[in-house]
């Protein structure tokens, strides 16, 4: 194979040629129970009996990165410089239920979509937004017990942040330690990446820090990759909520304010559970506001009587869409 | 003359004979804090009917200057408890943050079951004292003692008034009037003629044991020369805390000075 | 041989983004026998069914306590379940010590979700090879939570694990509505019929095969809640509780269903 490859002549192909021509000189005993040493000479098994042009044709797709190896061990660049661990482990958000965050002018709301995975689940015991701080919360989607490690260790920041310098960690801070944290884990073969995306939103207190407080949200990948944003939105149902995020009036002096970003939190969330109907769900929500705001400057989950009624509200609102979107259909029809 | 870096600055030895250096170097063990530098005063504490009621004054003492007269010795625990601080102000500061911390551990636990279990299953006054006196009995057992004798006011699990001290060398106990330093001596048996127990204290109502712990306040303030007559009170019962950090003692007679003797510019 | 590249440890991710290693653990508590917990106002209660290697030899515990409010039901590994139960005791003890309470059985739970959550995410590690239902009592009243090797912890209002387990399931979800208002030994009558649905054919319960575990809230002398602590019946001591659920038993229980014991029966 190396040699047929040669022929085409790009860059990456001779980087492949030139390895595998290396580990077929100096290929190390091959342990069945330790495969992953196999990895280290990065070579793909010279058995490989796939057809070129089937890997050629597919690349960019998942299927590039299986059967070449080099998406056995995390912390592998393949030819083309991408850790397909890494893509893996965004593949395991992917399907975890919708979370988004809102950042608007007095506040930040995060929500989740909880899929309810059993009815002999207890109803609304089981919390997916977790408080690091008294003014930092997080949502994630993915793996829920990676999720949980990620809150620890936010916890553990958050904390040391106010030992070492007396002062509540700032927002951008803990994204930046946090997506620092989710970064080294895709350092070493050691380890494997984090099976989530989370979204960190917080309320930098105006008292504390007047010119740099106000409320803040950013979004993190299993890369260790961050972004601050107005709207946030990741698993299964990103497009849709990212779609509904748009329409709303939150960047530079948006004039949404956090009692409708609460509101449009869990139209989104509904608008994003749509395409999954069949399978029941719980809406979780929380907010931050600052501390002249109704959660004085504390992250608190919606209070029930807000949430019902924001449910009840993003639910006429679907409604109406498919009364809308009947009429449509019967003006074709009589069209 | 020596010109190397090291010696610049230093008093010439030639003029003044060579240092002596065993002068900062007691020779012995390692020495922990050996006293308190700034510090707070008495903390004095009552139970009555339906809660406990802190006070204490507004002042940090450095020695015996008046140092510091602004300085709020009560601090509220997750709104249910109050613990008053006497002894080394620094030390003090280190247990609210402490305090603090161990406050936002418990914001973790699920805050929508806040809403539908309240405040149950937070850490109450009781639990907040055995932690306390873990705290500093291991303290004191690392021979690096936090100084400070606290006072811890709240409820129980059982929802009756808790109010307990613990202190630097980790001895903790409760009753049901309590008080710290000075106030042990001056304060103390006032509050035992209102409160000497428990059936006592649990008639007591709440503008009465408030009226004991004015007139406690004002007598630690007569007699006690580490004392200001600004100073803070709480009052703590199942409807939460009422902290009042800038009260001022009233009807204060200090005609008694008259009588004291051996003092200012008498004369006879 | 291996069914894929992907599955040979736990840190590495299929295209689609599973963990085999960590489902290969979850197939390990389908292999033991299985256990069904069950929560109401009042009780929570841990019921399963134990298995013995060979004839002569005795039967495997399956229930175990951790602490005054909480034990445990297993179902996998045994030594992996013990490593865990050690750690669930020193917890629960710990904050015995520190706080004079009870540990909040979430905060437990959590605990011990973090450390599979770790096993599942570094090389040379495996995950546990066991489930685990834990019942217990806090300041909240009961609780019954779910723990997976993976380190996903889950509040049930019931729930059951290990071999067979889907008809227990069944049974459950059909007469979910009825646990939250059951007495303890409704509970424990409900946990019976759980079990034996996941029976293989000729196969019944026995004072030999089968253990009860019951934690609860009960009333103090002065009226006071206090926890009724977790106890596990086995042997003739779960003879009652076999008999109430014994099939005659059912048959009489229908043909007068005016008995008042507010037993739910099923239709079947």
């Amino acid at each position: 194979m190396p040699p047929a490859r040669a022929a085409t002549g790009s860059a990456t192909d001779r980087a492949e040629q030139s390895r595998a021509e290396l580990s077929a000189q100096h290929r190390p005993e091959c342990s069945p129970r330790f495969p992953i040493r196999a990895l280290l000479s990065l070579a793909p098994p010279i058995d490989n009996t796939k057809e070129e042009g089937e890997e050629k044709a597919d690349r960019g797709g998942a299927q590039t990165s299986i059967g070449t190896g080099y998406d056995l061990a995390n912390s592998i660049f393949s030819p083309d410089g991408r850790n397909f661990q890494v893509e893996y482990a965004v593949k395991a958000v992917e399907n975890g239920g919708t979370s988004i965050g809102i950042r608007c002018k007095d506040g930040v709301v995060l929500a989740v979509e909880k899929v309810v995975t059993s009815k002999l689940l207890k109803q609304g015991a089981n919390k997916r937004i977790a408080t690091v701080d008294r003014h930092l919360g997080v949502v994630y989607s993915g793996m829920i017990p990676d999720g949980r490690h990620f809150i620890d260790r936010a916890r553990d920041e958050s904390r040391s942040w106010r030992d070492t310098f007396k002062t509540p960690m700032p927002t951008a801070d803990l994204a930046s330690r946090m997506g620092g944290y989710m970064q080294a884990y895709t350092l070493y073969q050691s380890v494997r990446p984090f099976g989530i995306t989370a979204i960190v939103g917080g309320f930098d207190s105006e008292l504390e820090a007047a010119k740099y407080g106000g409320p803040f949200l950013y979004m993190i990948e299993p890369s260790g990759l961050y972004w601050g944003y107005y709207g946030a939105a990741t698993g299964k149902g990103r497009q849709a909520a990212k779609a509904e995020l748009e329409k709303l009036d939150l960047s530079g002096s948006g004039t949404l304010s956090l009692l409708d970003a609460v509101k449009e939190a869990a139209r989104i969330i509904y608008v994003a559970h749509d395409d999954n109907k069949d399978k029941e769900f719980e809406l979780e929500m929380s907010w931050i506001s600052g501390a002249d705001g109704p959660t004085k400057g504390l992250h608190q989950e919606v209070p029930k009587a807000l949430r019902e009624e924001a449910e009840r509200l993003a639910k006429k609102s679907l409604e109406d869409e498919d009364d809308d979107d009947e009429k449509k259909d019967d003006d074709k029809m009589q069209e | 003359m020596d010109h190397r870096p090291q010696a610049w600055g230093r008093p010439r030895d030639d003029v003044y004979g060579a240092y002596d250096h065993s002068y900062l170097q007691s020779g012995g063990p390692k020495q922990m804090t050996q006293s308190p530098v700034v510090t707070g005063t008495s903390v004095i504490g009552i139970k009555f009917k339906d809660g406990v009621i802190l006070a204490a004054d507004n002042l940090a003492s450095y020695g015996s200057l008046a140092r510091f007269t602004d300085v709020k010795r009560l601090r509220v625990f997750l709104g249910t408890s109050v613990v008053g601080f006497g002894g080394d102000v620094s030390d003090m500061q280190y247990l609210d943050r402490h305090l603090n911390e161990l406050a936002i551990d418990e914001s973790y636990e699920g805050g929508g079951a806040q809403e539908e279990h309240g405040e149950k299953g937070k850490l109450n006054a009781a639990n907040l004292h055995t932690y306390l006196h873990k705290l500093m009995y291991r303290r004191r057992n690392d021979f690096d003692p936090l100084w400070n004798q606290v006072l811890v006011a709240g409820l129980d699990a059982a929802g009756k008034p808790h109010l307990s001290s613990v202190d630097l060398r980790g001895t903790a106990f409760t009753s049901p009037s309590l008080a710290t330093g000075f106030g042990a001596a001056l304060a103390q048996p006032i509050m035992r003629k209102y409160a000497a127990t428990e059936e006592d204290a649990a008639r007591l109502t709440r503008d009465q044991a408030v009226k004991v712990v004015q007139e406690c306040m004002k007598v630690l303030y007569y007699r006690d020369a580490r004392s200001l007559d600004k100073y803070s009170i709480a009052v703590v019962t199942k409807d939460g805390v009422e902290l009042k950090e800038d009260e001022q003692l009233e009807k204060q007679s200090w005609a008694f000075a008259e009588q004291i003797r051996g003092y200012g510019t008498q004369t006879v | 041989m291996f069914r894929n590249n992907y599955d040979n440890d736990s840190v590495t991710f299929s295209p689609q983004g599973r963990i085999f290693q960590v489902e290969y653990a979850a197939e390990a508590v389908k292999q033991g026998s299985v256990v069904v917990g069950i929560a109401s106002k009042t009780h929570a209660v841990l019921v399963a069914i134990k298995r013995n290697a060979e004839e002569l030899s005795s039967y495997q515990k399956k229930l175990f306590p951790i602490d005054e409010n909480v034990g445990i039901a297993i179902a996998g590994l045994t030594s992996d379940a013990r490593v865990l139960s050690n750690f669930m005791k020193q917890q629960c003890l710990g904050h015995r010590l520190t706080y004079g309470r009870n540990m909040p059985v979430r905060s437990l739970v959590d605990m011990i979700g973090s450390k599979a959550q770790v096993n599942t995410q570094h090389y040379g590690k495996r995950p546990y090879g066991v489930g685990l239902l834990v019942a217990g009592v806090d300041d909240q009243g009961p609780h019954l939570f779910e723990f997976q090797p993976s380190g996903m912890t889950e509040e049930m209002v019931a729930f059951a694990i290990g071999a067979r387990s889907q008809m227990a399931r069944t049974y459950l979800e059909k007469n979910l509505d009825a646990f939250a208002s059951c007495g303890r030994d409704e509970l424990v009558q409900h946990g019976l019929k759980a079990l034996k649905e996941s029976l293989v054919q000729d196969r019944e319960l026995t004072v030999e095969n089968t253990s009860v575990g019951i934690v609860g809230v009960g009333k103090a002398a002065d009226g006071s809640t206090k926890v009724e602590p977790f106890k596990v019946y086995d042997g003739q001591e779960v003879n009652a509780f076999i008999e109430s659920v014994a099939d005659d038993k059912e048959a009489e229980a229908e043909a007068a269903p005016a008995g008042g014991s507010g037993m739910e029966v099923d239709d079947e």
